[in-house]
């Protein structure tokens, strides 16, 4: 079967260069047949994938270790579930799984706007074929999945701190971020090398944008909970490369998503709009390159790999050619619009855009300076998270106050009157909630008392822009105050939806500032019997116990919490030692309080054969908003995401007009 | 028409110069990090730096009683410059002889003393490059 | 063994008949050009847009005044000039369709 996996990956690379030949000779020469038949070599690249996709989780299944990959990722022993993980928990799988959401995202972005746009796909689809090609050439060429050997008893087995269900969830939303953001830019080029700079590409691309960023925000939050609750080290992200290399894509997906909004509305932007979708789409390819190639010391990283190089020149060869598009159709992308006020709602989304960009400049730069400094000065320099965390409050906490400004705040231009209107309120809300809290002990940290007061602040805006929404929608006949909100939302889904995704980072910026500006950490040895103190918290070290599972042995120290004179019930915290991978990990206790949100986090560090453990005990206040914010950004992204049938009709009624040619 | 061009020009100029500034204001600062170096490289260097090695057995006290003793040699394999490393703090799950560890601390009369709970441990290979044998 | 290589080729047959497909269906065409944009559709399709934004603009106006976003001073400011641009948005397209041609580009 391996050979049926091989084949039918040559012949996706087969499709995917015909795509890429035909395609572009038929946009050029206008041949509608050869055109149309790039189009389906495109969608069949997609079924010839899936082919070989089926092949390799056919091979996981029945433990087939004659497949090199197969036994190198799994063993007899490993469950099911985590079999099927194993796709792409290795360089040559995961390579595959993007492949497959690449040929599937193109197929489905191109069948889906043939009929409205179809001078635009004609150049999309050589544009698609050509990433298609790059990463169908790894599979075949350079990283196999297929490769074969003589079959050993046993596989290798997966590292016990991936055998958990988050590991089924988070790389996969991840790739379909990463992934996604290639059908915006793949749109972008097309439209720069069909010259259709109309709105069309923006059109076609918005929720697929909106779609790969919730995929990765989510992506995200799955990783920062399972390096919180898994690996255990009492943090949710270290601002390793890895973890900046999904953060810098979103960052930039993000402006452009704000930015998106002042083109559709304003006729600005056009340029900027095209160059931060091609950033996004380089910095998601460089993202991914940081993880395989080895060039950066980080805690995710893998021996070097020959892998690197191609990638490298394929970013290159990108960013090159598509600001050499961007250059050539410069004069019609110019747009006559300008920007009337610094105080208007373009003006805040511009600066929302600055700030964004900046940070994931900062954090980029982060990342590459080790690789530049070596290659400048001989020595790898490390930027370490003091850097980040400066870079993050500096251009983090002005982000945040423009979240509440920018939806209020007129277009074109806002009088000061108006300002101080719109804002009176939201300010009163902030500076009283400031001097309560001051008045409370936030002062510890002046970052941190910003953070609380601005999120004050943006939540009060949100706030009352739904209660306005919705007594204006009663005012206007509404039969009762759920109906009016509800259709509030539904008339008004990107706007109110927005809101909603605001409200979640918000929420994100609270838990932060409170588990990393507000959070205490204490450390005791403790024999049997005798506790250690923590804020209000008192732990009491009971019992330990031992236990041989399926395939580990794990050791157990109980803890008595008690706060104040309430007892609130026991914990437990040790280490788990897995026999045949030969390795130990950390099994951490965490006790979340329902009513505040803070967690008290034990570890036991180091149990020592006389029974006594050394114990590193953190509180963490407010640090499952983080977790609960990840819920309300799900919520917000498929409210903006939910597809609008007053839209769709005006955008075909609209194509009508113009007599755009229908599908054959 | 100059007046309203202007307004937005200029904004977007300071806009721009401020972020810098806020860069320039870091950089002055906190200066720069710190150099990442293999043991072999080690010798005679004063400061903090960042030492990534391979942990070489055997591995002896307690980090948090006394320290932990081990010794750190280059990854590429040549043990010659291989240094002593005295760690304190938390260690993370995956130490142990043989392992890719990255850790912060300065030399100290010929000993790496760490800082406390600086280490980070590699993920076992994951994307491990191709094994000899294999075929295709 | 053999079945993969007999499935391998189907695969590629199957393949190689999908981007056929459109010479097959249609050997002699009456036209195989790519029907396109000219330049008065695509000049069409940006007063459209043209006409659509303006027209939002003035939805998104009315709503925000609505809504109490918009103050009355401002909303009798701005509701001139957004009246404007969509009746010009409205004359351009006008004109494009009664001499179907463009009009006189002012930039």
């Amino acid at each position: 079967m391996p050979e049926l996996g091989r084949a039918a990956l040559l012949v996706t690379l087969g499709l995917s260069v015909y795509a890429l030949v035909a395609g572009a000779a038929a946009a050029h020469m206008g041949r509608r047949r050869l055109a149309l038949s790039a189009q389906n070599a495109l969608v069949a690249s997609f079924v010839t994938t899936a082919v070989a996709a089926a092949v390799l989780v056919a091979a996981l299944l029945r433990n087939d270790f004659s497949f090199t990959y197969v036994a190198r990722t799994t063993s007899d022993a490993l469950p099911t579930a985590y079999t099927i993980s194993a796709f792409w928990g290795g360089q040559e799988g995961s390579l595959l799984l993007w492949l497959l959401i690449l040929t599937g995202f193109g197929a489905m972005a191109v069948r889906l706007n043939r009929g409205w746009a179809r001078d635009l796909i004609v150049w999309v689809v050589p544009v698609f074929a050509a990433v298609s090609t790059f990463f169908a050439f790894l599979v075949v060429a350079v990283a196999s999945p297929f490769a074969t050997q003589a079959a050993p008893a046993d596989g290798a087995g997966m590292t016990p701190s991936l055998q958990n269900p988050y590991m089924l969830v988070h790389p996969v939303l991840l790739y379909l971020g990463y992934v996604g953001l290639t059908v915006p830019f793949a749109f972008a080029m097309g439209a720069l090398l069909s010259s259709r700079l109309d709105e069309r590409w923006l059109i076609a691309t918005r929720r697929w944008t909106l779609f790969a960023w919730a995929a990765l925000g989510i992506g995200q939050l799955l990783g920062s909970h399972w390096a919180y609750v898994e690996v255990g080290w009492g943090g949710y992200y270290a601002w390793d490369p890895v973890e900046n290399a999904a953060l810098m894509p979103w960052l930039a997906a993000t402006a452009f998503l704000h930015s998106v909004m002042i083109q559709e509305k304003r006729g600005m932007l056009r340029v900027w709009n095209v160059l931060l979708v091609i950033l996004a789409f380089s910095l998601s390819l460089f993202g991914t390159f940081l993880t395989r190639s080895g060039v950066v010391n980080s805690i995710h990283s893998f021996t070097q790999s020959s892998i690197g190089p191609w990638f490298l020149a394929f970013i290159a060869v990108t960013v090159a050619v598509s600001l050499a598009l961007v250059f050539w159709r410069l004069p019609q992308l110019r747009s006559p619009t300008k920007l009337e006020s610094p105080v208007s709602r373009e003006a805040a989304f511009l600066y929302n855009n600055l700030l964004l960009l900046a940070l994931c400049l900062a954090i980029l730069w982060g990342v590459v300076y080790p690789m530049l400094s070596e290659a400048v000065r001989g020595e790898a320099i490390v930027l370490g998270r003091s850097y980040y965390d400066f870079f993050l409050r500096a251009f983090g906490l002005p982000l945040l106050l423009l979240m509440g400004i920018g939806p209020l705040i007129a277009w074109r231009r806002a009088s000061l009157r108006s300002l101080t209107t719109t804002f009176r309120g939201p300010t009163i809300v902030a500076l009283v909630t400031g001097v309560a809290l001051l008045f409370l002990g936030a002062g510890s940290s002046i970052p941190g008392l910003v953070a609380y007061t601005f999120s004050a602040f943006v939540l009060a805006t949100i706030v009352m822009e739904f209660a306005r929404g919705t007594r204006a929608r009663r005012a206007l006949g509404a039969a009762s105050w759920p109906a009016a909100f509800g259709s509030l939302i539904s008339r008004n889904r990107r706007r109110y939806g927005g809101y909603v995704v605001h409200a979640a980072i918000v929420m994100l910026a609270i838990g932060v500032a409170g588990s990393s500006a507000f959070d205490r950490v204490a450390e005791a040895k403790l024999a049997k019997g005798e506790s250690m103190r923590i804020g209000d918290y008192t732990l009491v070290y009971r019992s330990l116990d031992e236990r041989a599972s399926s395939n580990a042995t794990e050791i157990r120290a109980t803890l008595d919490v008690i706060r104040g004179d309430r007892d609130l019930g026991t914990l437990r915290a040790g280490k788990n030692a897995y026999t045949i991978e030969q390795q130990v990990s950390n099994e951490v206790g965490i006790r979340s309080d329902r009513l505040t949100g803070e967690d008290l986090f034990v570890i036991a560090e180091q149990i020592d054969a006389d029974g006594s453990v050394y114990f590193r005990v953190f509180v963490k206040p407010l640090v499952n908003l983080i977790w609960l914010a990840g819920l309300v950004f799900l919520i917000g992204s498929m409210i903006t995401l939910w597809p609008d049938r007053r839209e769709q009709r005006r955008l075909v009624a609209r194509a009508a007009e113009v007599g755009i040619p229908a599908t054959p | 028409m100059a007046r309203n061009a202007s307004p937005a020009r200029l904004v977007i100029a300071l806009s721009v110069a401020g972020v810098l500034a806020v860069f320039l204001l870091y950089t002055s600062i906190a200066g720069g990090g710190n150099p990442s170096l293999a043991p072999s490289e080690l010798a005679g260097r004063t400061g903090d730096v960042q030492l990534a090695g391979l942990v070489v057995g055997p591995v002896r006290g307690d980090a948090h009683a006394g320290g932990l003793r081990f010794k750190l040699k280059d990854i590429s394999g040549d043990s010659r410059g291989s240094v002593g490393v005295l760690y304190t703090g938390s260690v993370p799950d995956l130490f142990k002889a043989g392992r890719h560890i990255v850790v912060d601390g300065e030399l100290r009369r010929g000993t790496f003393v760490a800082e406390p709970g600086s280490m980070i441990t590699k993920c076992p290979s994951k994307y491990a490059p191709k094994q000899s044998g294999d075929s295709a | 063994m053999t079945l993969a290589l007999v499935l391998a080729a189907a695969l590629a047959v199957a393949c190689v008949v999908a981007v056929a497909l459109p010479f097959i269906r249609e050997p002699e065409p009456e036209s195989d050009d790519l029907a396109d944009l000219g330049q008065g559709e695509q000049h069409r399709l940006e007063l459209l847009e043209t006409r659509d934004r303006a027209l939002s603009a003035l939805k998104e106006l009315e709503f925000e005044h609505r809504t109490g976003t918009v103050s009355d001073e401002d909303y009798r400011a701005q509701l001139g000039p957004l009246r404007r641009d969509v009746a010009a948005a409205l004359q351009a397209l006008g004109r494009e369709l009664r001499e179907g041609r463009p009009p006189d580009e002012r930039n």
